[in-house]
């Protein structure tokens, strides 16, 4: 299984070099070769992550390797399908390497398969993390979005409508993302009270989820005010990324609470 | 006065008000909160007097938390309630002021119908005017962000209710025990087990709730995730813990006696002979010259439980490590250590009614709230001989929907207006 999924994380790496070289020297059949093998890499990775869960018998999403690895899978699928319906393969140069790097942070995890610990066993576990990878996931490409947006309005005859797009999507993907954080942090909540008595705890997980959720609730008010600009909006997108991985990952390695799960 | 009034009903106001929300956030999750005066004199020996004058050790309790989150209510109820109105108005005229638009789009008369043809597919609703029609969905979709706003109010007001009004106790009761709290509810514990799985240990208790109506619910074992609600009450296993037993049989008479040791006793029939109970070790090391360590914490079962004790017979003390099955008598009482006894700690809690449903009712609400901000967004699309514009409040997908499919030749909306 391990070999499983070095080999999608070869084919992101792939395909994430191609993406590269492909852009760096104009070379469209580069630029396609590399398209079709990170869908190559998708198509495999939702291989390995039905026959993780296969094995372990559960949903594969319980520690930091699962977890991460699904947030690489669910940024990939976002990427191939944002880049499809809105026709944006603008957005690929960035939201490629993104998901690499989520993939890279999985692949330093511990991988083995631990049974669910009882904590873990209850019909939330699948809403609450579930929605937490569709969240997190949107946010990033959203991000990667802010930051095309931010390579391409530094050219002197940017296409506007171009811009236009890559500011709408970055939007929409918070939207999504968002509606997926709320969820997160409602489920956790009934969960929490199921678990532990209380539907809030403060805990330094569930105080970042907020933070987090504040941060693009600030987003979406500041879009909606005529003053700011979209090169604003888009660089704020792009920081709010690292907050999105300070949650994921930064809490669990730097703070001390009740969701430390091993 | 009213300047005042605005600024507390302004977008910029929640703004900051969040932002102020984020930053304590922040700092509440980077300073371990609810520690002792002294915790935070040893880890933070230069900033304690700050942290404790700033009450930055319980900042989510502290008064200008509280305060941020009295003022964020406050601007909810302006920016939802006193917003209603004028959204509902806006709503009312949306399809005339979409009419008085320019056409932003050209297409050719066939291309136009082909879009006719597409709205009606995609069920709008269609309004003939003087020399246009206006195509309207999710008209609904405006009332979003009230819904939304307003979820969030009910969201914070639920919240602080059902995170403070309950009363939570925490008991401990042996199997076989119950439990009466104060108005009479029973809470009878008749088992408890420590589940070993894998290696991940899991504790179940079987308990039954009878309130004092004498109503009683079913009998059902209960472990994290899963409590008994009944009632008012729910019931959580909280904790576990272990206690010593030992049987004492009196040799005089015959008589014998089954005793739970969970805190340093003396047992004894005249107050002078006796048994001092000091403490239960879960295991012990032995090395090869036979001294024992006692090793005093694990989690879960007691592997090899060992009883520290002091035999006072007559005036003499003679401390004693007992083991389960072994005796010891001491003049006419014999005490037989018996395998250590769990038993569960129990966590109940009482919620006055409603409060919960009412938090999981602004819970849904937020969602659909949410969902119809962001998903059924309101359209309005003009359409004349000559084209076509879309309008909204967020335009922007139907725009781009409509220009994939029909092509057309877009005018400036600059030039247009000049
Ligand atoms: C507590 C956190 C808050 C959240 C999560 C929230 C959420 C939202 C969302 C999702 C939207 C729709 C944005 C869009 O369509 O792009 C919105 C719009 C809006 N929000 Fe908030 N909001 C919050 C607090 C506030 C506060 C305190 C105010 C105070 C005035 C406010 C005022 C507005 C206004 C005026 C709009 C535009 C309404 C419209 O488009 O109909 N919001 N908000």
């Amino acid at each position: 299984m391990k070999a499983l999924f070095f080999t999608v994380f070869a084919l992101y790496a792939i395909s994430v070099v191609l993406q590269f070289t492909g852009t760096a020297f104009k070379k469209d059949k580069l630029l396609k070769a590399a398209w079709y093998i990170f869908m190559a890499a998708c198509a495999l990775h939702l291989v390995f992550i039905i026959v993780r869960g296969i094995s372990a018998k559960r949903l594969p999403l319980s520690n930091q390797f699962e977890f991460a690895n699904a947030f690489a899978f669910g940024a990939a699928v976002f990427t191939i399908a944002v880049s499809m319906k809105m026709k944006a393969g603008w957005l690929r140069s960035v939201a490629m390497p993104m998901a690499l790097l989520i993939m890279t942070y999985a692949a330093l995890q511990p991988m083995e398969i631990k049974d669910l610990m009882p904590a873990l066993r209850s019909a939330w576990f699948g809403v609450h993390i579930g929605s937490a990878v569709l969240a997190y996931s949107a946010f990033v490409i959203a991000g990667s979005a802010g930051l095309r947006y931010i390579i391409a309005s530094r050219k002197e005859n940017a296409d506007e409508k171009m811009l236009k797009q890559m500011d709408y999507l970055g939007y929409r993907l918070v939207t999504f993302g968002f509606l997926f954080l709320t969820v997160v942090i409602l489920s956790g909540a009934i969960w929490a009270e199921q678990a532990w008595s209380a539907f809030w705890t403060w805990d330094p997980k569930e105080v970042w989820a907020l933070i987090t959720w504040i941060i693009y609730a600030l987003y979406l008010h500041l879009r909606l005010r005529r003053k700011s600009n979209e090169r604003f909006l888009a660089w704020f997108l792009f920081i709010a990324v690292f907050v999105v991985f300070f949650t994921f990952a930064g809490v669990n390695t730097l703070m001390h609470g009740l969701h430390t799960y091993g | 006065m009213k300047k005042l009034f605005n600024f507390l009903r302004s977008m910029r106001f929640g703004i900051i008000l969040l932002i102020l929300i984020g930053i304590f956030s922040v700092i509440g999750t980077v300073i371990p909160q609810g520690n002792s005066p002294a915790w935070y004199a040893e880890n933070y020996p230069s900033a304690h007097g700050l942290i404790m004058a700033l009450r930055l050790n319980s900042i989510f309790s502290s008064w200008y938390f509280i305060v941020i989150l009295v003022l964020l209510c406050v601007n909810l109820i302006f920016c939802s309630l006193l917003r209603i109105r004028s959204v509902t108005k806006a709503a009312g005229d949306e399809s005339v002021r979409t009419a008085l638009l320019p056409i932003i789009v050209r297409l050719s008369p066939e291309g136009v119908q082909a879009l006719e043809d597409h709205l009606e597919a995609i069920h709008c609703r269609a309004e003939q005017m003087a020399a246009c029609t206006v195509y309207s969905k999710n008209r609904f979709g405006r009332y979003g962000s009230f819904i939304t706003h307003l979820s969030i109010l009910l969201v914070i007001l639920t919240g602080a209710a059902a995170l403070y009004l309950p009363q939570v106790k925490d008991y401990t009761c042996y199997s076989g025990s119950s439990v009466v709290l104060e108005d009479g509810t029973r809470i009878e514990v008749f088992d408890f087990h420590i589940e070993d799985l894998s290696g991940r240990l899991d504790y179940s208790s079987n308990i039954r709730i009878t309130l004092s109506d004498g109503r009683s619910s079913e009998q059902r074992n209960i472990k994290v995730n899963y409590p008994l609600a009944f009632g008012r009450y729910k019931v959580y296993q909280q904790t576990y813990g272990t206690a010593g037993s030992v049987t004492v049989t009196n040799l005089d008479n015959g008589g014998s006696d089954d005793m739970i040791l969970d805190e340093k006793s003396f047992l004894s029939l005249d107050g002078v002979s006796g048994l001092w109970y000091l403490a239960l070790y879960p295991d012990y090391l032995e090395d090869p010259s036979g001294n024992i360590t006692l090793v005093s914490s694990v989690t879960g079962h007691y592997t090899n439980p060992v009883y520290e004790v002091i035999s006072v017979s007559d005036g003499v003390y003679a401390p004693v490590l007992a083991f389960p099955g072994e005796e010891l008598q001491i003049n006419s009482l014999v005490f037989r250590f018996n395998e250590p006894v769990e038993y569960p700690g129990l966590r109940v809690k009482e919620t006055p009614p409603f409060i919960n449903a009412m938090l999981i009712f602004s819970f849904v609400l937020m969602t659909a709230g949410l969902y119809v901000t962001f998903f059924c967004e309101p359209v309005f699309i003009k359409v004349s001989p000559e084209g076509y514009t879309a309008a909204g409040p967020r335009p922007e997908r139907m725009r781009m929907d409509l220009s994939d499919r029909f092509g057309g030749f877009e005018i400036d909306e600059k030039e247009e207006s000049q």
